[in-house]
């Protein structure tokens, strides 16, 4: 589905990505592993398109996605949710929710807003309470929740979360990683970046370790939770 | 007396504020003091003169003035849309990713460089409004409002209501509002960023043209220098009201009209241009966020 051609992305003379290789497969959780700085942000962005990368190619359901603009990539089904999360602090939870139907509005009739505002609010009722509030006004959990609702309102074939656990309370980083399964079993494309890495890896499918911007590892969940390298740098074990 | 200066000051604030508009959201997406914005409004006071010439000579004052202002305010406020936009275009969009000093020098070069091709193409003295409309009115309170004064004030205060429908409850409002607060994630959720940004211009230059037409035909003459003057009170206006911020721009004009007037009146008019000038520097002094403006911890 997802095709990572030798990427390499650079900040100003900082290279940051030398020459990546990914495929992530319909259906699949896909993650992707590193310490701080490693690039993970960077790939997610290049793919995203708001980083342009100096070379490699970015193949998304056979066809490439090179110097096509941010907005039009969402509109062939990618959607993040970025580090941080980015809510937008003086929109409404509720206003928040429709500029991530953005791309869809034009497309689809009013149902198909109203199917998913519910879908979004029975996978996080906390939101329907808040509904009238602004976005900045919210906890962290959930600024979390609202990022992850307002990417599912597009609809998208994949989601590209990064960090989505950073800074929760643990028994809300349960609830992520459920919610992220609960996704990914009604039919979409996964590609999660991580730093709770025994997690992330239990729940994918495969993994990538990246270090210093190239990958260093890739095989199935199950088998980086077993390697030696991973468990020593990774899994603190 | 007083009644009659706030009503005179009204008239002047709502001018004030729907430029200041264009300003403050131009600033609220781009963090740019567009410069330049005085000389939309300038350049929309000598359009009107041209149209309203126009369709003076073609006869079609003479057989409904009514129509004849319609006719010149959807002209006037699509050539300066094109403006706004082609200045947006040329010469802010390539330095984008700049650092930030350059698009405000870029800024004050098209604000010089309009000024100059009005006055060689138009001449460096006044032009007359083509059309007078006099001092009849009506008696409100004990005080004479003239039908432009009443027109003034009621076109701003339209102006101002849609826009606020506009930004709140559109989609494309809304957009605004988003990439205002962040470009990046904008950009995520789908929204193209630059047709946002070009519809900023665009809005805010159609204002400016429509404050334009109103200050030509309520003082009767222009120069090429009107939109210096105009663009550093509309920026006091929208500082005052807290720069990026819409209602403040709205509340800012329209202190700055009712200081203005009521200063000229009560204190002395020679520094009827001064005002805001101290009002600035008073502002800037105590609470440079402005009123509604928020503290500067809170970017984007
Ligand atoms: N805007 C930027 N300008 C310059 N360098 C940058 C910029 N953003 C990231 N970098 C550099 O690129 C490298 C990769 O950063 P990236 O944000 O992709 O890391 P990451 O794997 O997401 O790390 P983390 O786990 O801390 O989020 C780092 O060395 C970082 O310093
Ligand atoms: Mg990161």
């Amino acid at each position: 589905m997802l095709k990572l051609v030798s990427i390499h992305t650079s900040y100003n003379n900082i290279k940051a990505l030398k020459g990546i290789d990914i495929e992530v497969n319909k259906g699949e959780i896909v993650c992707l592993i590193g310490s701080n700085g490693a690039g993970k942000t960077t790939t997610l962005l290049t793919i995203s398109g708001i980083l342009k990368p100096d070379s490699g190619d970015i193949i998304f359901e056979g066809k490439s996605l090179k110097n096509i603009s941010p907005h039009s990539i969402v509109n062939r089904g990618i959607c993040q949710v970025p580090e941080g999360r980015r809510i937008f602090p003086r929109l409404t939870v509720l206003e928040n929710l429709e500029m991530g139907a953005y791309s869809v509005n034009s497309k689809y009739q009013i149902s198909n807003f109203k199917n998913n505002i519910e879908k979004v609010f029975s996978l996080f009722p906390i939101l329907k309470e808040r509904i009238k509030q602004h976005g900045g006004t919210l906890s962290g959990g959930e600024q979390q929740m609202l990022a992850i609702g307002r990417a599912l309102m597009a609809n998208p074939k994949l989601l590209l979360l990064d960090e989505p656990s950073l800074g929760l309370a643990p028994i809300m980083v349960s609830k992520i990683f459920r919610t992220i399964k609960e996704i990914n079993e009604e039919g979409v494309t996964i590609l999660l970046v991580e730093q709770n890495a025994k997690a992330a890896l239990r729940l994918s499918h495969r993994g990538y370790v990246l270090e210093n911007g190239a990958i260093k590892l890739h095989g199935s969940g199950e088998d980086l939770l077993h390697n030696e390298d991973v468990k020593n740098a990774y899994l603190g074990e | 007396m007083l009644l009659q200066q706030l009503i005179n000051g009204l008239t002047l604030g709502g001018v004030y504020a729907i430029i200041a508009i264009g300003y403050t959201m131009v600033y609220g997406i781009l963090e740019l003091i567009n410069f330049a914005h005085g000389e939309i409004y300038m350049l929309g006071a000598y359009l009107a003169i041209i149209f309203l010439g126009l369709f003076t000579a073609m006869g079609l004052t003479a057989a409904s003035i009514p129509i004849a202002l319609i006719l010149t305010a959807i002209l006037t406020i699509i050539f300066c849309s094109a403006y706004g936009f082609t200045i947006e275009k040329v010469a802010y969009k390539p330095l984008r990713n700049a650092p930030r000093l350059s698009p405000l020098i870029s800024a004050i070069g098209v604000s010089i460089f309009l000024q100059n091709y009005v006055m060689l193409t138009q001449g460096a003295t006044d032009k007359v409004f083509p059309h007078r409309f006099g001092e009849a009115g009506f008696q409100f309170m004990d005080v004479n409002v003239t039908y432009l004064q009443a027109l003034i004030i009621l076109v701003s205060g339209l102006l101002m209501f849609f826009l606020h429908l506009f930004i709140h409850k559109t989609r494309m409002g809304k957009a605004m509002r988003a990439t205002a607060q962040d470009k990046t994630m904008a950009a995520l959720v789908g929204i193209n960023v630059d047709n946002i940004i070009s519809a900023t211009f665009i809005i805010g230059a159609g204002l400016a043209a429509v404050a334009g037409i109103m200050v030509a035909s309520y003082y009767g003459l222009v120069n090429y220098f009107i939109g210096y003057i105009a663009g550093i009170k509309a920026f006091t206006a929208a500082v005052l009201g807290g720069i990026g911020n819409i209602p403040g721009a709205m509340l800012g004009g329209i202190i700055l009209g009712l200081v203005e007037s009521t200063g000229s009146a009560y204190i002395s008019s020679e520094y009827k241009d001064a005002y805001a000038f101290i009002i600035l520097i008073i502002i800037l002094l105590i609470k440079p966020s402005g009123i509604l403006g928020k503290t500067t911890e809170e970017k984007v």
